[in-house]
């Protein structure tokens, strides 16, 4: 009798009961573990010996550092995309948005001269603008010349590497020996690592407290406030929440400008915490990885932090793997099979849940039923 | 529309069919149950059904009709019970195993590509094949041919499906059944779509098809239709067989109570409650550019403080453009007054905030959201009512408070306000719509098909909410297929017809028969 | 065999975890903290030297860049003995990820430790700093400077050139083409001395020049459709000659020359050996970019304790770069392609790089 769609619920734009996030998860991982193994005894590789290495190496101090640093990023990606998830946008272009808000911010930052609270300040505000920006294009063309937003994004993606290309190496790039890359940022524009994990010399981005509160954001804009309840309407059902005045046209911009200037942070703890400098190595492809996450975590906020944070401890072994001759691409196959077991494992708990409940709600209206129909059969 | 069944002409084939079937039982079923949310499940139902018969199956909205006859198409399983066709016991997983025991099922509303030919549609699906690869569209057509022919359905399977009339649809419906090979017949509420003198064509293509050896499986809530057509009839009340009774031995009224269990609940309405103060008006209302079909033309109407006014018409002729252009959810020309304020330029929203209840036809699509929680579907379309936000906050607090008290008002029935609005009945989800349309003191309501697939229950106690609200000085715009339900509300009734408004009636004195006609736009005619 | 690699794999977990905790708890800046496999720095035996090595992106087996440095250390194992464990970059890491590679090595007690490309020049600035008794080679990078750090540079562009030169003599349309893999800094200096050498032969030669990805995009250099594409352009355009500086990529360009009854011009290694050999005979030469040389005497200088930091220029003058000669196609132009050359390594003739 369920009536939303698989869509829906893969998106999570439809809420599952208290032990489905909980449960599902554990299995879908316990479901990839197994997969792996046997890629692992396929490829003539011992299976618990690299697992146990995996763990060991990721529960180094030094390790677990390096995990929150990479969560961090992936946190703030994932956000990114699951506030387009969640109203039924599928933002493809947080890639193009965050690596153009990034260069412009390093170009911003290394530029002008601001004392230290302030200039890390607008060169973030600079990114989230740049990224809200970018993202506002393909949801205006949604909004009024009906463009589907996955084919914009993904041309604003290529557009977005061109201008970034032409801007790096025409306009704000300076050569440092094969490397080009903005003007580093000056140590006012620097924000200093968190010594959070303790036994390692190695700090945890201090923006990670931004990730921390745009989690704490996503989460009140969505369940707190009318703006996020419109959100979520629209992404469950765009007919009932046209019939109940929501402005869907409007709501498509301003969920596509929040999306970007989301996908504007990504890049700011790694700029402003470790490299202080848009170059050649500046990491490409988050978006993409977001978009993973995001489904792993079930755009969740408290979900995707988990989903980041597992995602990053792969990442994190792919490194110690490669020492040991098992090849790192096991990590991309693992990160594949968990996302796939968590879908199939959310809808079978889905499809599992809605009949406990359907047969909950009969149970418990059942004395009343059954009193009526004696009624009736002896009218 | 012309008969084309050849009455008289019985062939060889079909006479002997007559004689073999009779007293032989094409479907039998024994204690069916199925376990279902909602206050309505299927219990320990049994029926049989003669071969070559017209078997009704009569039971109110919501009695739990729709969900037997998914069981025997295979669409559910049941719980319990047995289904024997044709004397021996089956199992069905699919619709396509009910289709291969010989059940075909043609459905309420009409499932026709319209852009495709008559013949493209009935092949859709299982297409002959030549050679293994290319559509044998000659072998597809003479066999559309031989079986409109033998069972009198006129059928030219050549003609696109949007140039046809509905009931030439739904005879190609009936024909698409016929053509997998169907034997027994299920026809959900077929006269739901149909205009009077287009039902009387249906039921003598029934009889045509019944001469040929098909047993039917009719279902409806209309019960003069019922008494004419059918063999036999069945009883459902609340989930379970009650009756089986033959249509000479019964009368209308006796049925209906069979069906209802006790009094028959009544939609009307005693005594005027209309002021002279206008609560709507709406002049010149137009949708559709210049030069092209205008699916609202024109429209002007007015409605009282305290009157229920009637919109007729037959389905897709402008009534859900009418709504939606009043709700601002559809461009249009013209204007729209609200208790003497011009609102035609508003939005949605702030027309909701300023006094308009709706109730959608579509609760599911439009008016509830399936997977939220009760409490949240409380606050849908009305974010700016103080008890459901504070500000830009949402005020969970309250509208949590007013879900509960809309629950115990409305007798909504489920166990609490967190379950997701699709674990509850559909009266039960329409009780708790039209409790919300109706908080807030709203000036205007407009009921689209309130209560369109409801139980019984519900549906009188919907009833009784409007004209509560009405004594108190609500205006209604009643949009309802159901002319017994339009007839019995509406202060006044008028009946549109390809987005113009045709002809109106005092429901006093109006007849079903009046108004069906003015529905097909014969009406200035006649 | 299995039950061998289990026990492999259990005691290099095992000791990597220690050595791990052991740097970590060291913080890198003292010599205890470093440990190391090589007895500080005097005399190390050969039969003891555990050679790191990162790849770029692609790794092993790119029949390119990466392949040149490959080669060099497995010259390096067969011919000194060394040991060897080799890492690959991943698309798409983090900055983060390259050090964190670089550190594993270093940890691990391998000493030299060696990064193949620009990419690791942060990295190995910092890892280096951290690892002051470990010697650290970059190729392809003189950005970072330190005591136990050998930046091993190429003059690409004067190896460019003699390929430009050779490219116009060769050309009968007097149109040739260029294909980089990606438009960054160090790319272009191959197409700077292509197009110097090339009007160098000829000053009015048509040069058609296509760069198949941007930063930070970086697939140009692992696409071998997009290769294709771009060349097969050219050749429609007119162009008889296609230079390609792509990597990976350039296997598309060779296929569209011979497609296009076309001539070739490999890159790094001499492509008419690696190269597929259904394509290999539209390959007419190669710009010999030779990291595995740098690669080799790297490791040879560090078995004989000789290990210089700071740059060393891998130039026309010292054989670092240089034309291929593989299949005869240029034996009738070397006479002029090898007085370019004497006037490159005499300064007569100054390459320009951008």
């Amino acid at each position: 009798m369920t009536t939303s769609s698989f869509t829906d619920r893969l998106l999570g734009r439809v809420k599952p009961s208290a032990w489905v996030p909980l449960t599902a998860p554990l299995v879908a991982i316990l479901f990839a573990a197994l997969i792996t193994s046997i890629v692992l005894v396929i490829t003539g590789n011992p299976v618990l010996d690299t697992l146990v290495t995996m763990v060991e190496y990721g529960s180094q101090p030094r390790s677990l550092a390096q995990i929150v640093n990479y969560a961090t990023t992936y946190y703030l990606s994932a956000i990114a995309v699951a506030i387009g998830f969640r109203m039924n946008l599928f933002n493809i272009g947080v890639d193009g948005q965050y690596r153009l808000a990034g260069l412009v911010a390093a170009a911003v930052g290394g530029t002008i001269t601001l004392p230290a609270p302030f200039l890390p300040i607008v060169i973030i505000l600079v990114a989230m603008i740049v990224g809200a920006a970018w993202a506002g294009i393909a949801g205006v063309l949604k909004a009024t010349r009906g463009v589907s937003e996955v084919i914009s994004t993904i041309m604003l993606n290529t557009i977005a590497t061109g201008i970034g290309a032409y801007l790096l190496l025409e306009v704000w790039g300076v050569r440092q020996g094969n490397d080009i890359g903005t003007k580093p940022i000056p140590a006012a524009g620097q924000v200093p690592g968190l010594g959070l994990i303790p036994d390692t010399p190695l700090k945890v981005y201090g923006l990670f407290i931004l990730a921390v509160a745009v989690g704490i954001g996503f989460h009140v804009l969505l369940n707190k406030m009318r703006f996020g309840f419109d959100l979520r309407a629209t992404g469950q059902s765009e007919p009932a929440a046209v019939a109940s005045g929501v402005n869907v046209k409007r709501m498509i911009v301003y969920a596509m400008l929040i999306s970007g200037a989301m996908a504007g942070l990504i890049g700011m703890p790694q700029l402003l915490g470790e490299s202080y400098t848009y170059n050649l190595n500046f990491q490409a492809g988050l978006g993409f990885t977001g978009i993973a996450i995001a489904l792993l975590g079930r755009n969740n906020p408290v979900g995707i932090v988990f989903a980041a944070l597992l995602w990053a401890f792969l990442d994190v072994s792919a490194n110690i793997l490669d020492l040991h001759k098992v090849s790192p691409e096991i990590v991309t196959i693992m990160q594949g099979v968990i996302v796939l077991s968590v879908v199939v494992a959310y809808e079978l708990a889905h499809r599992y849940r809605v009949n406990a409940e359907q047969r909950r709600v009969s149970r418990e209206l059942a004395g009343a039923a059954s009193i009526t129909q004696k009624e009736g059969a002896a009218a | 529309m012309i008969t084309t069944g050849p009455l008289g002409t019985l062939t060889q084939e079909a006479s002997i069919s007559t004689e073999t079937t009779v007293s032989e039982v094409a479907v039998q079923l024994e204690g069916i149950t199925k376990r279902f949310p909602g206050v309505v499940a299927n219990r320990d139902i049994s029926l049989t059904v003669q071969k070559g018969h017209i078997h009704a199956i009569v039971g109110e909205n919501g009695a739990g009709k729709s969900t037997l006859m998914k069981i025997l198409y295979g669409m559910q399983r049941p719980d319990e019970g047995e289904i024997r066709v044709n004397g021996s016991p089956v199992t069905f997983h699919t619709p396509g195993d009910a289709i291969s025991a010989g059940i075909g099922m043609v459905h309420q509303h009409f499932m026709l590509a319209d852009n495709l030919t008559v013949l493209e549609n009935v092949i859709l699906g299982s297409e002959p094949r030549k050679r293994g690869l290319a559509i044998d569209f000659a072998a597809a057509r003479k066999k559309i041919k031989d079986i409109s022919d033998a069972y009198g359905l006129g059928i030219d399977p050549d003609v696109l499906v949007e140039d046809i009339g509905v009931g030439t649809r739904q005879r190609v419906e009936i024909l698409k059944v016929l053509y997998r090979g169907a034997r027994i017949l299920i026809l959900d509420e077929p006269t739901a779509v149909l205009v009077p003198h287009e039902v009387d064509e249906l039921f003598e293509n029934l009889h045509g098809l019944v001469r040929e050896g098909i047993t039917i499986i009719f279902i409806s809530h209309h019960l003069d239709e019922v008494l004419k057509v059918a063999d036999a009839i069945t009883v459902i009340r609340r989930g379970t067989t009650v009756a089986e009774v033959s249509p000479e031995g019964v009368t209308a009224r006796q049925l209906a109570e069979l069906m209802v269990g006790s009094e028959l609940p009544s939609p009307e309405t005693r005594e005027s409650t209309v002021t002279d103060v206008v609560a709507l008006q709406v002049t010149g209302l137009t949708i559709g550019a210049d030069g092209e079909r205008k699916v609202l033309d024109d429209v002007t109407l007015t409605i009282h403080k305290g009157e229920v006014l009637g919109i007729a018409g037959v389905e897709g002729n402008g009534q859900a453009e009418l709504v939606e252009a009043i709700m601002g959810i559809r461009p249009s020309t013209g204007t729209v007054t609200l208790a003497g304020q011009e609102i035609t330029s508003w939005t949605t929203l702030r027309r909701r905030e300023a006094g308009i209840g709706y109730i959608p036809e579509d609760r599911h699509r439009h008016g509830l959201l399936l997977e939220a929680p009760l409490w949240e579907n409380r606050i849908l379309g009305h974010m700016k009512e103080k008890v459901n936000v504070r500000g830009w906050w949402i005020n969970r607090k309250g509208a949590r408070a007013d879900t509960q008290r809309i629950v115990e008002q409305y007798d909504v029935r489920t166990p609490g306000i967190d379950v997701l609005a699709s674990a509850l009945s559909g009266g039960n989800q329409q009780k708790l719509i039209v409790g919300r349309e109706m908080s807030g003191e709203p000036k205007l309501l407009i009921a689209a098909h309130p209560t369109r697939g409801v139980d019984v229950g519900a549906q009188a106690a919907i009833w009784d909410h409007l004209r509560t609200a009405r004594a108190a000085g609500l205006a209604v715009l009643l949009i309802s297929a159901d002319l017994d339900e339009l007839i019995g509300l509406s202060d006044w009734l008028k009946v549109i017809h390809r987005g113009t408004l045709v002809a109106e009636f005092d429901p006093a004195t109006v007849t079903p028969e009046q108004l069906g006609s003015a529905m097909t736009g014969a009406g200035e005619e006649a | 065999m299995l039950r061998n690699r289990f026990g492999k794999v259990v005691a290099g977990a095992a000791a990597g975890a220690m050595l791990l905790a052991a740097a970590a708890c060291g913080g890198g800046d003292t010599t205890e903290g470093a440990p190391s496999a090589a007895p500080g720095t005097d005399a190390p035996a050969a039969s003891k030297v555990k050679v790191g090595l990162a790849y770029d992106i692609g790794g092993r087996g790119d029949q390119s860049f990466n392949d040149s440095a490959a080669a060099g250390l497995d010259k390096a194992v067969a011919e000194l003995g060394v040991e060897i464990n080799e890492l690959e970059a991943g698309n798409g890491e983090a900055e983060s990820a390259k050090e964190e590679r670089l550190r594993l090595l270093a940890s691990g007690g391998f000493n030299p430790v060696i990064a193949v490309g620009f990419a690791y020049s942060q990295s190995v600035a910092k890892v280096a700093a951290e690892f002051p008794d470990t010697k650290f080679a970059i190729v392809d990078d003189e950005a970072n400077k330190l005591p136990n750090v050998s930046n091993l540079v190429f003059a690409e562009e004067q190896g460019s050139f003699l390929v430009g030169a050779a490219a116009a003599l060769k050309s009968t349309k007097g149109d040739i083409g260029f294909v980089g893999g990606v438009e960054v800094p160090l790319i272009k200096k191959f197409q700077a001395g292509f197009e110097a050498g090339a009007k160098a032969v000829k000053p009015d030669i048509k040069i058609q020049a296509k760069y198949l990805t941007q930063p930070p995009d970086f697939s140009g250099f692992g696409d071998p459709a997009k290769g294709k594409t771009a060349a097969e352009g050219m050749f429609d355009a007119g162009a008889d000659v296609v230079y390609q500086a792509a990597g990976g990529s350039g296997a598309g360009v060779f296929e569209a020359a011979k497609a296009a009854g076309g001539m070739a011009i490999g890159v790094d290694s001499d492509q008419a050996k690696t190269a597929d050999p259904t394509v290999a005979d539209v390959i007419i030469t190669s710009m010999l970019k030779k990291v595995d040389v740098a690669v080799f005497d790297f490791i040879k200088s560090y078995t004989t304790n000789s290990v210089v930091a700071g740059s060393k220029v891998y130039d026309l003058k010292a054989g670092g770069v240089d034309y291929s000669t593989t299949g005869g196609k240029v034996d009738d132009i070397k006479a002029q392609l090898d007085e370019y050359k004497a006037k490159i390594s005499s300064g007569e003739i100054t390459v320009p790089k951008e």
